[in-house]
């Protein structure tokens, strides 16, 4: 059990080849994390995922020193034509844009050249700002458009074991660009392992980026990622999310639409079994006029699942004519299941349109008669009700080959239930 | 094929079927007619296996007792029951749903399993036979479907899981001639010697044209009369208050 977890500045020194000013930067990081420990539930932001005790209760130690990263073979998917960049235990390994004009787009592994202290209250981001030495930096030119989608393949190897990784990522999509990601996480360690990622994504004007982000196998890691995300004017950005299967999963999304008529939309759909806990928080930050922000999380909660969602939309006084939607729903398989859900809205303009909702319920035993009045059995009716719950999400995903690809992973997992 | 005797069935302490006798034999179509509140949907539901119901009395379907057969096991052996409110399902596709389902029945029959292929074949066919509109199919399980859509959609069910003794709980009711008749078509042309039915409804207006074998006044949770297209005319020109 770990009581009280610091880090020691030397972990700083085994940096290679770092200026004073980024040493600096990491140190009092450092001592910011070190002041603090791990976040728990008496601040706000994590009052519904006390990470302090999910660490103490299952963690002896935690390892920062690096891992063995060698990965001999990926399983790439077949399903459809894509590029790809692997990324072992949070580095950058290998990366291969086949059906792209390569000199538009540049790939190097992450190196921070931002050393402002982020004003966030969040330890984590604190202990990765001191630790991370590894990610990946792509950027997309302006004027240019993907082909075919990148997938980011985020494999964990079977080293990893009470290791806390730190590693930090960025997208910068260029004015008029289009680019088409999907992160898709594969997990071979069977021990537990913390994972704590901090993401960069920039939108230029008339930008259009849209991510679908695949996390499903069961496993024993504990994620979090925070994630920085800006929308420039007329920029487009759509995400797609299916993170379940973990331990402990937290990702604290934060989108700026800073530029006017941007439009983010924010798809989520879970099933979490099995005292799988997890945290979707967003902060839809309206700062520009005439932007347009949209928001669907769905959970399915099975025995001791513990499901949270925290949404808050922010309308900054000049951005009138924004059109601002959240909704949340859940799903309750058993009286183990936890939901918590705290929607907040912030508005200080007065020409515009913002709503919410928030619905959680058990199966409804209407239904299920139905099906079984057709001969199915009261599992698989059930089944059927969480498939057709969370594809609604899957459904609005365009691309027939990519949405037949989640839809198998999404029901590989229902149908262990 | 069906026999019910001194049925009585109650929910939540509230007697609903109160002694009900019936027999159907293979072949046979027998109507229920009877006022609101009479027990007609109670009836069907406890044929169906609907759990809530605090039920006594005889129920046997092939020579053998229902009383401890689930609902889904009703459904495989060949009881099917169309229902008056059939239930929107968001996100379930309403191909890949009867395939399942169909799929569970032909198993339990000791049938092959259907692949996709020949799943749409037969679909094809059925829904054509019926008149109605494919493009149904590929919508999700009765959402958004118009009244007349969800029964025609309760008959194409119907059709294709081909059972032994089929309940049609007011499928007319809301219908306009044209779905009627469609419905109508669908039950006369699934008739034969070894299928048996038991239509519940409130009007004469569909038995005109599927002519039942025998028409049953139930009131009060019980049988009050039994007889032939002759008693539903009655009933048309009298009301039920006058029956007796």
């Amino acid at each position: 059990m770990i009581e009280n977890f610091k880090i020691n500045s030397k972990e700083i020194d085994k940096i290679k080849k770092i200026s004073k000013v980024e040493r600096d930067f990491r140190i009092n990081n450092l001592n910011l994390f070190n002041a603090k420990g791990f976040p728990n539930k008496k601040q706000e932001d994590w009052k519904f995922s006390d990470l302090r005790e999910i660490v103490q209760k299952n963690f002896k130690k935690l390892n920062v020193n690096k891992v063995n990263s060698k990965v001999k073979k990926i399983n790439l998917i077949k399903d459809f034509d894509h590029n790809y960049i692997v990324v072992v235990n949070g580095e950058l390994k290998s990366s291969n844009f086949k059906f792209e004009d390569k000199n538009r787009v540049r790939i190097k592994n992450f190196k921070n050249d931002n050393f402002l202290q982020e004003n966030k209250d969040n330890p984590l981001i604190y202990l990765n700002h001191a630790l991370s030495d590894k990610g990946y930096d792509v950027e997309v030119e302006d004027n240019y458009k993907f082909k075919k989608a990148l997938i980011v393949y985020n494999l964990f190897t079977k080293d990893l074991k009470e290791n806390i990784l730190n590693s930090r990522n960025k997208i910068k999509i260029g004015e008029n660009s289009e680019l088409h990601t999907i992160d898709l996480v594969v997990n071979d360690s069977k021990y537990k392992f913390m994972n704590n990622v901090y993401e960069n994504i920039i939108l230029e004007n008339n930008a259009v980026y849209k991510n679908i982000f695949i996390q499903n196998d069961k496993n024993e890691g504990y994620f979090h990622k925070f994630s920085k995300n800006k929308l420039s004017s007329r920029s487009k950005y759509s995400a797609f999310i299916f993170p379940s299967g973990s331990k402990f999963n937290k990702l604290d999304l934060e989108f700026n639409l800073e530029g006017e008529d941007s439009e983010c939309i924010l798809q989520s759909a879970s099933f979490l079994n099995k005292s799988d806990h997890q945290e979707i928080k967003t902060k839809m930050n309206h700062v520009a006029p005439s932007c347009k922000s949209y928001q669907k999380v769905k959970n399915v909660l099975g025995s001791d699942g513990k499901g949270v969602y925290q949404g808050k939309i922010y309308v900054k006084d000049i951005a009138q004519k924004t059109n601002a939607y959240q909704l949340s729903k859940a799903l309750l398989l058993s009286d183990s299941s936890e939901f918590n859900s705290k929607p907040e809205l912030e508005i200080y303009a007065d020409d515009v349109k913002c709503s919410h909702g928030v619905t959680s319920g058990s199966v409804d035993e209407d239904s299920i008669y139905y099906l079984m009045s057709r001969g199915l059995n009261r599992k698989e009716a059930v089944r059927l009700l969480i498939d057709g719950f969370l594809n609604e999400v899957v459904d609005m995903i365009k691309s027939n080959s990519v949405k037949k690809f989640v839809k198998s992973k999404l029901q590989g997992q229902i149908h262990g239930y | 094929m069906l026999e019910i005797k001194n049925l009585k069935a109650s929910i939540n302490n509230k007697d609903i079927l109160k002694g009900l006798d019936i027999t159907i034999k293979p072949g046979e179509l027998h109507a229920i007619m009877g006022p609101n509140g009479s027990g007609k949907s109670t009836l069907a539901n406890v044929l169906s296996g609907k759990n809530g119901y605090e039920i006594s009395g005889e129920l046997k379907y092939q020579g053998k007792s229902l009383k401890e057969i689930s609902i889904d096991e009703r459904a495989q052996k060949g009881i099917f029951l169309a229902f008056q409110y059939p239930t929107e399902i968001p996100g379930v596709n309403t191909n890949n749903f009867l395939k399942t389902s169909l799929n569970k029945v032909r198993k339990a029959r000791g049938e092959k399993e259907l692949d996709t292929l020949s799943f749409l074949k037969l679909l094809k066919e059925k829904s054509s036979e019926l008149g109605i509109d494919e493009k149904m199919l590929s919508r999700q399980l009765n959402v958004g479907f118009s009244g007349g859509e969800k029964k025609k959609n309760e008959i194409l069910q119907m059709k294709v899981l081909d059972p032994n003794l089929v309940i049609l709980d007011e499928t007319d009711s809301g219908l306009d001639i044209d779905a009627l008749k469609i419905i109508a078509d669908g039950v006369n042309s699934s008739r034969d010697k070894k299928k048996s039915f038991l239509v519940i409804t409130h009007y004469q207006r569909l038995l005109d044209y599927i002519n039942p074998d025998f028409v049953h006044v139930l009131s009060n949770g019980k049988i009050i009369k039994s007889g032939c297209m002759e008693l539903a005319e009655e009933l048309e020109k009298k009301g039920y208050k006058k029956i007796n």
